[in-house]
């Protein structure tokens, strides 16, 4: 237990041997070799592997299997099913439901997306040296976290409310006549989103925070003798040396993002007239599996939603070359 | 290798306190707008059910309802279901934690056939709805006995592809060279992971344990289908049954998930205590 | 203390009908594992010495305790029957009955509503009560014939049921005072509702009150309007919403909020209905039996009085009630029938009414009910089930229950006329019941 000052975490890192040797973390690339040399790694791997995917695959692969199979049925509430091939699909492709719940699960994703850079700088502003009441803080962003939801959304219902809620009576101060937040179409799903990125923006920030860390503090010392302003600091340093995190941030949320059903219900109710309007695609799904018992056409919708958030994270996962930095 | 590291403590320049002037106030501000939500909710755990319903907000109870919290412990059997949310809770973290940054560590750092299609196949299940799983999970539960039992309850939750994520992120940012210098020393792999890697990975196994510890916490679908007995079932699902189909005691469910969610509080300012900061000054090994 | 309703009488009867019943009652679960379960099919009382760990499986938690009462009653005949309770709220409780009858592990005795018997019943889910009904533990004429009626699906009888509610409106008489209206005496035609509510909204216009609201709610609201109008919602698997009398029931509410007497759709989805009323601001609330539980210990509660619906064509009211039905699939098939059979009985059924959270629904057992809030004249409610038609199911009620909610909020608020709503709801409709 000695109490020395090296961190190796931070010693080790590569950004930090690369700004110590004077290069940009840019340059250390040749090729956008980012795999590891092939190494003779035998049975490990597997070993390392084995017990999360035995897991991941009886208990998650296996349904997804099911529900593969499923969305080619004609099934009821209870299983029994008849094969119908890609019928469900034809149907669902046709069904104007679809690209309403998929618009507004893109207007959500969209707004809850907007709380990544406003996590950046708030986890930058905590991790500021010598910053008092940073405990503090953070606990006040964690707590939507923490929130059980059915009771927050009660809350949010309560604040939204048109005629008497706090949000419109502060809109009121400043002139503008707010609307009926979840009751009016165009703004129900809006509201969802200001809830959605209350709650996230506390993970994002306690992920962005831990990143942070392994950010040497020297390359702040170092900007700050060469006269870099805050701004330029975090532009230049804290950004782009947090891009890693910062993808795996936006992967999260956009997946979560995509799967927007508590939230929406709870907030929304179940007897809310403009739910048709402002349903998410999984909030479809729900409809049709649990309340309509079309379990086949739920189990389509289903494998929809897998193919839409598949190919948006491998565009993600593409893109990333572009913007994060190796490390 | 290893270079000296100023303390953060000693790391202050005039310029650094002014612009926590505007750090202050940013975050002053946003964190009153994070928190306010709850200072209402603790308002209305401590209100009537006629002042939490009322059409014009109530700001301030006629009367403080602290008996409003007693009412809970009468309503439930709070502290049997604790103590269920309390070990679902650690032994899923335990294990997430266990299996993830296995899992995550082969995948960052080691190379076998087939670990992109692998990879790829775990974060799919990121990407169905949740509800996809009930049925089967349930199935497979059933044929293997442990329908009302604390395995049953835990089991589907041990495996977690959002960590597995979490931790190859963590993993592949970290420096390749005191693995390789072990590695020299003869360590086998395993040993290089448990005795060199994992001690680094220490601030991303706090945030995985946190996420598992309020996902688990919160999880309300799958513990009500698996169990029976309301003693045997966790808070979340205890308090949702304080939700009625007709009519609704708020003040009391208000205050029932206050105090569901007090301990993972206190578990959380602990955990960034002791974990995140005390990385940054302490030193690790 | 144990009392049992006529039952030895008929019990020979009953042993030479469980032999016919074994064959029907067997053909959907697995009788392998029951202990001592050798007939399933009809009904004998069984041997108080019986012994067997049952689930009942309930949604509503503050029932619970009367609950509690009725099982310590039910052990002192059987003690060695070990009753758990389960209650899952009302949000999930569909969804786990749902994968438990998919995996044929449904609780041995739970609680069933009318939107759901049909499906339920259709899949060969519930064991039917026809054994216990031929053998006379239950008598189906003890209780509203409307509900017994709800839980016959093709004829046979599932159920019946162990409480019932009925709309009435539940009026502030403060606000009445206050407006300076009359009370009405609660013989009136819609007409005179209409002419009342849209009065109190205009005079008390500057405090924000309103006579009377609307809502989503088909069961306290549309529902009864359409029956009024002398019109039915599905029968026969088709829908009546093409109907001019459906129309008129619909166009009710239009003309309710139109006139300013209701709050807009947009308000009442905000702040509901009931809301508005416990707040003080809404003078007639349309609302169910049960709604007596939010107002006790109300300030409110001293100036509320309740007046029975107005009539149109009929007079009319939705009644419903839960009923306790067996699992087809359940391993302890004799014990989880004795319990039914105990609940449904009328000293059960008084401890239900004692306790005081539903109108139990054995005849006779509903005293408690109007004597916890003398003033308020609950009687209503009782005296509804003499016209009360059922709540319209059908076996896949949810499918069609989710279109109303699509789409009648567009005729209410005004947005599309009634005619084409309803023609178009119709039209969904009959699609989605030619699918059950």
């Amino acid at each position: 237990m000695t109490t020395s000052t090296h961190d190796p975490r931070v010693v080790a890192s590569p950004e930090v041997a690369a700004a110590r040797q004077g290069r940009s973390t840019r340059s250390r690339r040749p090729g956008g070799q980012r795999r590891p040399p092939l190494r003779r790694d035998g049975v490990w791997p597997w070993l390392f592997v084995l017990p999360l995917f035995t897991g991941v695959a009886v208990f998650y692969l296996w349904p997804i299997v099911n529900t593969a199979y499923l969305s080619m049925t004609r099934s009821g509430p209870f299983g029994g099913s008849t094969f119908i091939g890609f019928g469900n699909f034809t149907e669902l492709v046709a069904d104007p439901q679809l690209y309403t719940s998929l618009g507004n699960t893109l207007v959500y994703t969209g707004i809850v997306a907007l709380g990544i850079p406003i996590a950046v700088y708030v986890a930058s502003l905590l991790n500021l040296p010598g910053l008092r009441f940073a405990q503090f803080y953070r606990v006040l962003f964690f707590l939507p976290y923490v929130a059980m939801p059915t009771a927050i959304a009660m809350v949010w219902r309560v604040m939204f409310n048109g005629d008497f809620g706090l949000v419109n009576r502060a809109l009121g101060v400043v002139g503008v006549d707010g609307p009926y937040w979840v009751s009016d179409s165009s703004t129900a799903i809006v509201a969802v989103a200001i809830v959605g990125l209350w709650s996230s923006l506390g993970f994002s920030v306690i992920v962005l925070g831990a990143g942070l860390k392994t950010i040497p503090p020297e390359l702040y010392e170092a900007a700050e003798l060469d006269g870099a302003s805050t701004w330029r600091q975090f532009r230049s340093i804290t950004v782009p040396l947090l891009t890693p995190s910062i993808f795996f941030v936006t992967i999260i949320t956009v997946i979560s993002s995509f799967q927007l059903f508590d939230l929406l219900y709870a907030i929304l109710g179940s007897a809310n007239p403009v739910l048709p309007q402002s349903m998410s695609l999984v909030y479809l799904f729900y409809r049709e599996g649990f309340v309509n018992n079309d379990k086949g056409y739920a189990a389509a919708v289903a494998m929809v939603i897998f193919l839409v958030i598949g190919v948006v994270t491998a565009l993600q996962f593409r893109m990333q070359r572009r913007w994060v930095q190796d490390v | 290798m290893s270079e000296t590291v100023a303390r953060p403590s000693v790391r202050r320049s005039g310029r650094a306190r002014q612009s926590h002037v505007v750090a202050h106030l940013v975050l002053a501000t946003g964190g009153a707008v994070m928190a306010f939500p709850f200072v209402w909710q603790v308002i209305m755990s401590l209100s009537t059910n006629a002042e939490v319903v009322s059409v014009t907000p109530v700001f301030w109870p006629a009367e403080l309802r602290w008996d409003n919290y007693a009412v809970v412990f009468d309503r439930l059997p709070f502290l049997d279901q604790l103590k269920t949310s309390v070990w679902m809770t650690t032994i899923r973290t335990l294990a997430q934690i266990l299996f993830c940054t296995l899992a995550g560590y082969a995948f960052a750092r080691m190379r076998f056939r087939g670990s992109g299609v692998l990879l790829a196949l775990v974060l799919s299940i990121l990407m169905v709805p949740s509800q996809v799983y009930l049925l089967s999970q349930y199935q497979i539960i059933q044929g293997l006995g442990l329908l009302d039992s604390l395995p049953g309850l835990v089991l589907p939750g041990l495996f977690s592809a959002f960590g597995t994520f979490l931790m190859r992120t963590a993993f592949l940012g970290m420096p390749r060279e005191l693995e390789e210098a072990a590695r020299l020393d003869g360590a086998n792999p395993f040993q290089v992971f448990w005795r060199v890697m994992l001690p680094l990975a220490r601030p991303s196994i706090s945030v995985l344990a946190i996420t598992t510890v309020l996902w688990s916490w919160n999880e309300l679908l799958w513990p009500l289908v698996v169990t029976t007995y309301s003693d045997e079932m966790p808070l979340s699902a205890g308090l949702a049954t304080l939700i009625g189909d007709r009519t609704t005691d708020y003040p009391v469910v208000m205050a029932a998930s206050l105090l569901a969610m007090a301990p993972v509080l206190i578990l959380f300012i602990v955990l960034q205590r002791r974990v995140i900061d005390g990385l940054a000054s302490s030193g690790m090994k | 203390m144990t009392r049992t309703p006529a039952r030895g009488a008929t019990r020979a009867a009953a042993l030479a009908l469980g032999v016919t019943l074994l064959a029907a009652g067997c053909g959907n679960g697995d009788d392998t594992g029951g202990e001592g379960a050798d007939s399933s099919g009809g009904w004998t009382e069984p041997a108080q010495d019986l012994a067997a760990d049952i689930t009942y499986s309930v949604w509503d938690q503050t029932q619970v305790a009367a609950i509690d009462e009725n099982l310590a009653a039910f052990n002192e005949k059987y003690p060695n029957i070990d009753v758990t309770v389960n209650v899952t709220p009302w949000g999930e409780y569909w969804t786990k009955l749902q994968t438990q009858a998919s995996s044929d592990t449904l609780p041995d005795l739970f609680w069933m509503n009318g939107p759901n018997i049909g499906l339920y019943a259709s899949n060969g889910k519930i064991e039917p009560i026809t054994g216990e009904v031929e053998a006379g533990a239950i008598d189906p004429a003890s209780y509203p014939s409307s509900l017994v009626d709800l839980y016959t699906v093709d004829g046979t009888q599932y159920g019946v049921p162990k409480d019932f509610d009925t709309i009435g409106i539940w009026t502030n008489t403060a606000l009445f005072d206050k407006a300076g209206v009359d009370l009405p005496t609660g013989d009136w035609t819609w007409q005179e509702f209409q002419d009342t509510a849209a009065e109190i909204s205009e005079k008390l216009k500057s405090d924000g009150v309103y006579g009377a609201a609307g809502g989503m709610d088909g069961q306290t609201t549309y529902y009864n309007t359409i029956f009024q109008a002398g019109g039915y919602v599905v029968e026969d698997g088709t829908s009546g919403y093409a109907t001019p009398e459906d129309q008129a029931g619909i166009q009710f509410w239009t003309d309710l909020m139109e006139s300013g007497a209701s709050p807009s759709m947009q308000q009442l989805t905000d702040t509901t209905a009931d809301q508005w009323f416990t707040s003080g601001k809404l003078a007639m609330y349309w609302g169910g039996s049960w709604f007596r539980a939010a107002l006790q210990d109300e300030a409110l509660a001293k100036d509320v009085t309740v007046l029975p619906l107005p009539t149109d064509e009929e007079q009319a009211t939705v009644i419903h009630g839960v009923a306790n039905v067996v699992a087809a699939s359940s391993t302890n098939k004799e014990a989880a029938q004795a319990l039914q059979v105990f609940l449904a009985s009328k000293d059960a059924q008084q401890q239900q009414g004692d306790a005081g959270s539903v109108i139990p629904a054995f005849t006779g057992t509903q005293s408690a009910f109007t004597a916890s809030m003398p003033d308020a004249n609950l009687q209503v409610f009782l005296d509804a089930v003499a016209y009360a038609k059922p709540l319209p199911v059908s076996n896949n009620s949810a499918a069609w229950n989710a279109l109303e909610t699509d789409l009648l909020p567009q005729a209410f608020s005004g947005a599309k006329p009634v005619d084409q709503v309803t023609a178009d709801l119709a039209k969904q409709m009959d699609a989605a019941l030619a699918e059950e």
